[in-house]
């Protein structure tokens, strides 16, 4: 469940803000269910018992439209701060990828070095990361939209015609992890996959300084 | 059947209204049954995947254009006129208009299937450069287009009646803060199509040129913008969502006050939260584009967050209404419940996705799949069949059965939890949607396993729904003026109302007139 072990520095910052989230809405959910059952519970039909007849009751209202007013104001709180940690560039990151989608597969360059990969929908490509140090991922598409998606990494970020996507990825364990277009992109959208596969820095100049030939 | 061809009454086009969105569901509900077939277990080719692509495509465009949005309207003509006591709509040949362009704007968009190349399969939202000519080459795509840009044209004119029907055709009495919740949220509704839809109208018009006269709108290469696309589908697609919500959150605010026998809980509230609804609506588009790093995320998150209050205060309000009430749990009210609890949980995580941190992981996935049909399918559907089930004998003058109905509502609320909650684990676990077909690992073939198990069951749900309306057609036990004991004017004349709906009004005087009237002839028989 990649909730519940994000592998990048990011990923462990949004997580966090899933946590809030989930637990605020579980608190929230389990309180409107519990007022939406109880009048079941207490007040049906029965001959005899007339129903009450108020329509209003404005402190109670007020209160219902205040205490949600905080609880929002208080989650938007939380997502700026994590989200601007999570969009922020290093301005001198470890390495610089540049990822083409395109109709269907990736190709991932390794701009002053001699790493080109090109992938297919049958043979799908791999990216390499180090771990423990930020890679910058520059994102184009060569043909319509895509969308970047490391679910393990809890992100995605899409691909547009005319325009370069930035962000940063910092692993923090080796493995390998899927990765997916995720926006709708024609017949074979679901063949347009990947995998991130993360090694130690030593493995990862190793690989590198083979141009990509020496398994990392 | 030339009268109906020829009909300009408002209960006549709202029954076409019905009977064809209703039909539009059920050609909908088949495709996504064939959806959930290829995705029952992984590696299926119960379809091809370019007939999957159209699968999706067409239902999505079915269930949001041709079936939720326009029942409410369907809702809004059969009872608006009764509700504020007036014997039609301000307009009944321009309304005849609009039911016959969104028929046939429907029709046409369906009749893609039958194009070469099939139809359009580039999802309900299409965006371009994927659905332009240079890729998808198909006269379906032109056909869906094309039906689309009826439907919404059809939309705005209705939009025009409603307002115009509301404001100027009430009956003597019927004070605005008087309507009925429901008339109130149709005048809401009208407002937000009346500036949204003209969005949409711009860009399938935008793309048909782009398309067929060698426009370059949505293409960089040409000095085009391919976001652009995207700004204008959800200008229009983000308030559209609540042209999908807020005449059903009427339909329940009604059904809840009938069945508790108390007075709406929170009356101004109720209204002002919909026009709140409706105007923090138009402010949250972007929130649909978090991830194309092209749009202000921090405003688009915080406005969509707010929105949560005043939806927040419908449920407290309903709560309120039920505090202390006397209620009949009626198939009806039942739908209505099942409405609330559904529709909660995609409120919930509707507020998790407007946090861009968290919609990162979620947006495009099976999350999102699940996050809108708990509020559209769980949510409207329900408030539709509550509707279906409540005003059925009002507009037919026969009675559905009740216990049929009841289990009708099980069956659907299970199924449609066994079929939509564990879409919410598919998302965390990396499916997107859209996708053909998913990787045999983890707990990916369990749960759409289920959910396809689910998708049967809902299915069953809604058979059961066919059989009680023939069945009661059958045996026919007359509805009487007022079965439910109803608040509004509605219920205050024939089943099915005649001609110009009143022979006498009551007097107006709250907004609960057939209340009142049964009161006080309660009252004067005691007297006597």
């Amino acid at each position: 469940m990649p909730l519940l072990d994000p592998a990048t520095v990011q990923g462990e910052t949004m997580r966090s803000v899933w946590t809030v989230f989930v637990v605020v809405s579980i608190v929230v959910g389990a309180i409107v269910y519990a007022l939406i059952l109880a009048p079941l519970l207490f007040w049906r039909a029965k001959p005899g018992r007339l129903p009450a007849r108020f329509s209003r009751n404005v402190p109670v209202e007020i209160v219902s439209t205040l205490v949600p007013l905080a609880i929002v104001a208080g989650l938007f709180y939380i997502t700026d701060a994590k989200e601007s940690r999570v969009d922020a560039l290093q301005p001198h990151p470890f390495a610089i990828v540049d990822v083409t989608a395109f109709r269907w597969s990736w190709s991932f360059d390794y701009p002053g070095t001699h790493v080109q990969i090109a992938g297919s929908p049958r043979e799908p490509p791999e990216l390499v990361l180090a771990r423990g140090e930020t890679t910058q991922i520059d994102l184009r598409t060569a043909d319509v939209n895509h969308s970047f998606w490391v679910p393990d990494f809890l992100y995605k970020r899409d691909a547009i015609p005319g325009m370069v996507n930035r962000f940063d990825f910092t692993p923090t364990r080796t493995g390998v992890f899927r990765g997916a277009c995720a926006a709708f992109c024609g017949l074979d959208h679901t063949l347009m996959t990947f995998t991130v596969r993360v090694v130690t820095p030593p493995a990862y100049r190793r690989w590198i300084a083979s141009g990509g030939v020496v398994r990392p | 059947m030339i009268a109906w061809l020829t009909a300009t009454d408002h209960k006549k086009v709202g029954v076409l209204y019905l009977v064809s969105t209703f039909g539009f569901f059920c050609i909908g509900g088949l495709l996504a049954l064939g959806i959930r077939t290829q995705l029952a277990r992984p590696g299926m080719t119960f379809v091809g995947p370019h007939a999957y692509d159209q699968l999706f495509t067409l239902h999505g465009t079915a269930m949001v254009f041709l079936f939720v949005a326009p029942f409410g309207i369907a809702l809004g003509n059969f009872l608006i006129p009764l509700q504020i006591g007036a014997p039609d709509m301000a307009f009944p040949r321009l309304n005849a208009t609009s039911l016959w362009l969104f028929v046939l704007g429907g029709l046409t968009v369906l009749s893609g299937a039958a194009a070469a190349g099939g139809a359009a399969s580039n999802g309900w939202t299409s965006y371009a450069p994927l659905s332009e000519i240079s890729i998808a080459t198909g006269a379906g795509q032109d056909l869906w287009i094309v039906g689309l840009l009826m439907t919404s044209v059809s939309a705005i004119l209705t939009a025009l009646n409603f307002i115009v029907t509301i404001f100027l055709y009430r009956a003597p009495g019927m004070t605005m803060w008087r309507l009925p919740i429901f008339t109130w949220e149709m005048l809401a509704t009208s407002l937000l199509i009346l500036m949204a839809f003209p969005a949409l109208t711009a860009c399938l018009s935008m793309l048909l040129v782009d398309r067929r006269l060698g426009g370059h709108f949505f293409d960089p290469a040409q000095g085009g913008s391919a976001i652009l696309y995207q700004h204008l589908f959800w200008f229009f697609g983000h308030p559209e969502v609540y042209v999908l919500i807020l005449p059903f959150f009427g339909v329940i605010t009604e059904i809840v006050a009938v069945f508790s026998r108390k007075p709406v809980f929170g009356y101004v509230g109720m209204v002002l939260s919909a026009f709140a609804i409706a105007g923090l609506s138009m402010g949250v588009w972007a929130h649909h584009m978090f991830t194309t790093g092209a749009v202000d995320n921090p405003f688009f998150s915080a406005v969509s967050l707010l929105i949560a209050v005043p939806t927040g205060l419908k449920f407290f309000n309903w709560v309120g209404t039920m505090w202390k009430g006397a209620i009949e749990l009626t198939t009806p009210m039942l739908f209505a419940i099942g409405f609330m609890l559904n529709f909660l949980v995609g409120g919930i995580t509707g507020v998790m996705i407007a946090s861009p941190p968290i919609d990162y992981a979620a947006h495009a996935s099976y999350f999102i799949v699940a996050h809108f049909h708990y509020t559209i399918a769980g949510g409207s559907l329900f408030a539709i069949f509550a509707a279906l089930f409540f005003w059925f004998p009002k507009i037919f003058g026969f009675r559905l059965n009740e216990r049929l109905g009841k289990i009708c509502f099980w069956t659907l609320l299970v199924g449609f939890n066994v079929t939509f909650l564990p879409m919410h684990f598919m998302g965390i676990e990396g499916m997107p949607r859209r996708v053909y077909t998913y990787p045999d690992i983890g707990t990916l073939p369990l749960l759409n396993a289920i959910a396809t198990a689910g998708s049967a069951i809902m299915a069953a749900g809604v058979a059961m729904f066919l059989v009680n309306v023939v069945a009661s057609a059958r045996r026919r036990i007359p509805a009487g003026d007022d079965p439910w004991g109803g608040f509004t004017l509605e219920w205050a004349t024939a089943s099915p109302p005649p001609e110009f709906n009143f022979t006498k009004l009551p007097p107006i005087r709250s907004e609960r007139p057939a209340f009142d009237a049964r009161l006080e002839s309660a009252a004067s028989g005691a007297e006597r």
